[in-house]
């Protein structure tokens, strides 16, 4: 009898401890820097505070940065139950709609005391709310102020700038303060800056440009194209990539690369290298992710050129500033099986508290006014990204279409074979829209 | 016992055996081998149909299928379609090329710099053998690493390499546009050149010794050895090893997407890589699967052909 007691009893213990097991959910998200250890800490909070309430934890599960998207399609077409909660970015967000959950439920009074509209809708597709945004990407010129305060103020640099200028674009052009830089002055001064072209030049190249044939470097060049007018499609659907706008960016890139303003190896650059190169203090000036910041000014990581750098907007063109921007965001895989977790966290993600936090750490999220103006002090970076993505933010006609991730990566592929010499500027652009109107058609 | 012939075999006197009892000897022996060579195959022949079956089988589905991201199972049979479609692209018959002439140069390196490590180094490893595993250390390297890893060391502003050259006055930009093929085939070649180098040494480890005795009898040593003796002798490992490293850099995929992309533009998009954006980027996963299918039965008539190739000249 004793023993039959005994038996029931650690029965009862079993079942009630299975029915109180934490819900473990995983997080797949984008890797590396500081978004990374900033998410880290949310997640920690979360276990200790919310999570612990409701009873479950939360761990972070990452791939490595290349091709990531790639592999969580793969996962997400399998439906794959390894992760609860996805990555979801503005560019994409059509593309792996169909494997989400929508979150509308998660749109209050809170959540929109937080970010604003506009970043809502950068998480958006067909009316459905997808991800909370976690990290806004905008472009920055990046440039070393010692450099161009010495540009502004020697008057035998100055004279060298108008014969450099005058011999290479057929104009004696003046230098100006990279604040008031159009697309010619940044060719002009990236000229002056080239050790082979100017042997006075205190760094080897004048900038350094990301050519690998990887779609991130085309929405970091797209800016360009933007600001001379360009853009996918008009008003009615037609593709007008072959314009005047898209040549002369397409156009610059390459001036740069045949007169080697940067670095011969660019065309297989990407993010790192370019943040090497300008990081070592060899480089005058470069336009980058915003996210680069974080890093930069990290003296220890960068000594080369801790003091002596800044950031502003990015050159003009004949329409004004422009730069891409999209948002990073976190949603819920549709095939998970701890949906209510998920939420939970994405809930608690999505406070004011948590993107502070998430700041302090060195993310980059698109929050509102109020909470930029209160961190200003520390990152001066969320500022100047709040108010580019606002007045300068140009997102391509159609480039949160399902199809927006395959046409970039169309783009990488032709334009860099015209950057490298391997396709001219007309097949180059004609290949372009073809790939464009059959996707846009099916 | 002097009208019998008397063998010793360990230790015991034996009875001389008849040529027939000889015959009925060697065919149980190679009977019972048989029986003992598909006893230990079992294990590895479900271990392959397990991990190489399944995706055989799913990629043939898939091949004749109109398959999407959205619909992994299929909206219905194709028939021929997927294969018309991939083999109609232009961009195919480049990356095509691509790959060919890659495998071609990377074999035709890697086979005739092991060739001449093991002619230089052979008799070095008899007395030492432990060195070949120095020189096997690259081999051991996964491609994609190679790829990062020379991303980083080849690097113009933090690389080892063209620091050292900038050091003493020469400035040399392996990933430039000029230098680009040259470098992602040197990778290439210095990862695999001791994959084909093992193969080689082992071929040459197991002539037996009495030939190079009576070669240098008849006064073939060192380089004339190798030649005259040496090289007819090992061709059948030669031509094993070149179709096998032909094949494996024909796929060339890990480290010329990590240094490149298959950029810029196409330049370094080998058949692989091509097979990969076609699946991943255009989203055409049909195609790229009955690609990926073509791909496998060439490959497998190539090494059946270098197979029979390399037994017919043993045989010979």
């Amino acid at each position: 009898m004793k023993l039959i007691k005994s038996t029931a009893l650690m029965a009862s213990a079993i079942t009630i401890s299975a029915s109180m097991a934490f819900a473990e959910i995983t997080i797949l998200a984008w890797p590396g820097g500081e978004p990374e250890e900033s998410l880290r800490q949310i997640v920690k909070s979360y276990n200790e505070t919310a999570g612990a309430e409701i009873g479950s934890t939360a761990e972070l599960l990452y791939f490595s940065r290349d091709n990531f998207f790639d592999k969580m399609l793969a996962d997400s077409a399998a439906g794959s139950k390894e992760f609860d909660i996805m990555l979801t970015a503005t560019y994409n967000v059509g593309k792996y709609a169909p494997f989400m959950e929508p979150i509308n439920d998660l749109i209050d009074d809170d959540l929109m005391s937080v970010f604003p509209q506009s970043a809502i809708d950068s998480q958006s597709f067909e009316g459905n709310f997808y991800g909370i945004p976690t990290d806004l990407g905008v472009h920055f010129l990046y440039y070393r102020t010692d450099l161009m305060d010495e540009l502004m103020s020697n008057a035998d640099w100055q004279a060298k700038y108008a014969a450099i200028s005058m011999e290479y674009m057929g104009t004696a052009m003046q230098p100006k303060a990279p604040d008031d830089w159009t697309w010619d002055d940044y060719m002009a001064s990236a000229l002056f800056f080239t050790k082979s072209i100017n042997s006075d030049s205190p760094v080897r190249y004048g900038t350094v440009l990301q050519l690998k044939n990887l779609l991130f470097n085309v929405m970091i060049w797209q800016g360009i194209a933007a600001s001379y007018g360009g853009d996918w499609m008009d008003s009615d659907g037609n593709i007008t990539v072959d314009s005047a706008g898209y040549r002369r960016a397409l156009e610059l890139y390459k001036k740069l690369v045949e007169l080697e303003a940067t670095p011969a190896d660019s065309l297989s650059y990407e993010y790192a290298e370019a943040n090497g190169a300008f990081g070592t203090g060899r480089v005058a000036f470069y336009t980058q992710w915003s996210a680069a910041y974080a890093s930069l000014v990290n003296a220890d990581e960068f000594p080369a050129i801790a003091g002596k750098f800044d950031i502003t907007h990015q050159p003009a063109g004949s329409v004004g500033i422009k730069t891409h921007f999209h948002a990073l965001g976190l949603g819920i895989n549709a095939a998970s099986e701890n949906k209510d977790e998920a939420r939970a966290f994405l809930r608690y993600l999505g406070t004011e508290n948590a993107m502070k936090m998430y700041i302090k750490g060195g993310g980059q999220p698109p929050v509102v006014g109020r909470i930029v103006s209160e961190v200003a002090a520390d990152r001066p970076d969320m500022v100047m990204m709040s108010s580019h993505a606002g007045d300068y933010g140009k997102v391509m006609a159609g480039g949160t279409s399902s199809s927006a991730l395959d046409i970039y990566t169309n783009q990488a592929e032709n334009f860099t074979g015209y950057w490298g010499g391997q396709l001219d500027i007309d097949t180059a652009i004609a290949n372009v829209e073809e790939f464009m109107a059959n996707e846009f058609a099916n | 016992m002097s009208s019998q012939i008397k063998n010793c075999y360990r230790g015991r006197a034996v009875r001389p055996l008849k040529p027939q009892d000889w015959c009925d000897r060697l065919m149980n022996l190679r009977e019972q081998e048989r029986k003992s060579a598909r006893i230990f195959l079992v294990g590895m022949c479900a271990f392959l149909a397990l991990i190489l079956g399944f995706p055989t089988i799913a990629n043939i589905w898939f091949s004749f299928n109109d398959v999407t991201f959205h619909n992994l199972t299929g909206e219905g049979y194709s028939g021929l379609a997927n294969y018309r479609e991939a083999l109609s692209n232009p961009k195919l018959w480049e990356a095509l090329g691509y790959s060919l002439k890659f495998g071609v140069i990377c074999t035709v390196f890697e086979v005739g710099f092991a060739l001449l490590l093991v002619f230089i180094l052979h008799p070095l490893l008899l007395r030492r053998p432990w060195l070949t595993a120095i020189i096997m250390m690259p081999m051991m390297v996964s491609p994609a690493l190679m790829g990062v890893m020379y991303r980083l060391v080849l690097n113009e502003f933090v690389g080892i390499v063209p620091g050292y050259l900038d050091m003493i006055g020469v400035t040399m930009n392996f990933l430039s546009l000029k230098h680009i093929q040259f470098t992602v085939i040197a990778i290439e070649v210095l990862q695999w050149t001791p994959f084909a180098f093992l193969i080689l040494l082992t071929a040459r480890q197991s002539l037996p010794y009495d030939l190079e005795e009576a070669a240098a009898v008849d006064g073939a040593t060192g380089m004339r050895l190798n030649i005259m003796v040496v090289l007819p002798l090992i061709t059948p490992a030669i031509i094993i090893v070149s179709f096998i490293r032909f094949i494996d850099s024909f796929r060339v995929f890990d480290h010329i997407f990590v240094l490149t992309g298959g950029g810029p533009g196409n330049s370094t998009t080998s058949l692989s890589i091509y097979i990969y954006k076609l699946f991943f980027k255009q989203n055409d996963l049909g195609p790229a699967v009955a690609l990926s299918m073509t791909l496998l039965i060439a490959s497998l008539a190539l090494l059946y052909f270098g197979l029979k190739l390399a037994v017919r000249r043993n045989d010979r």
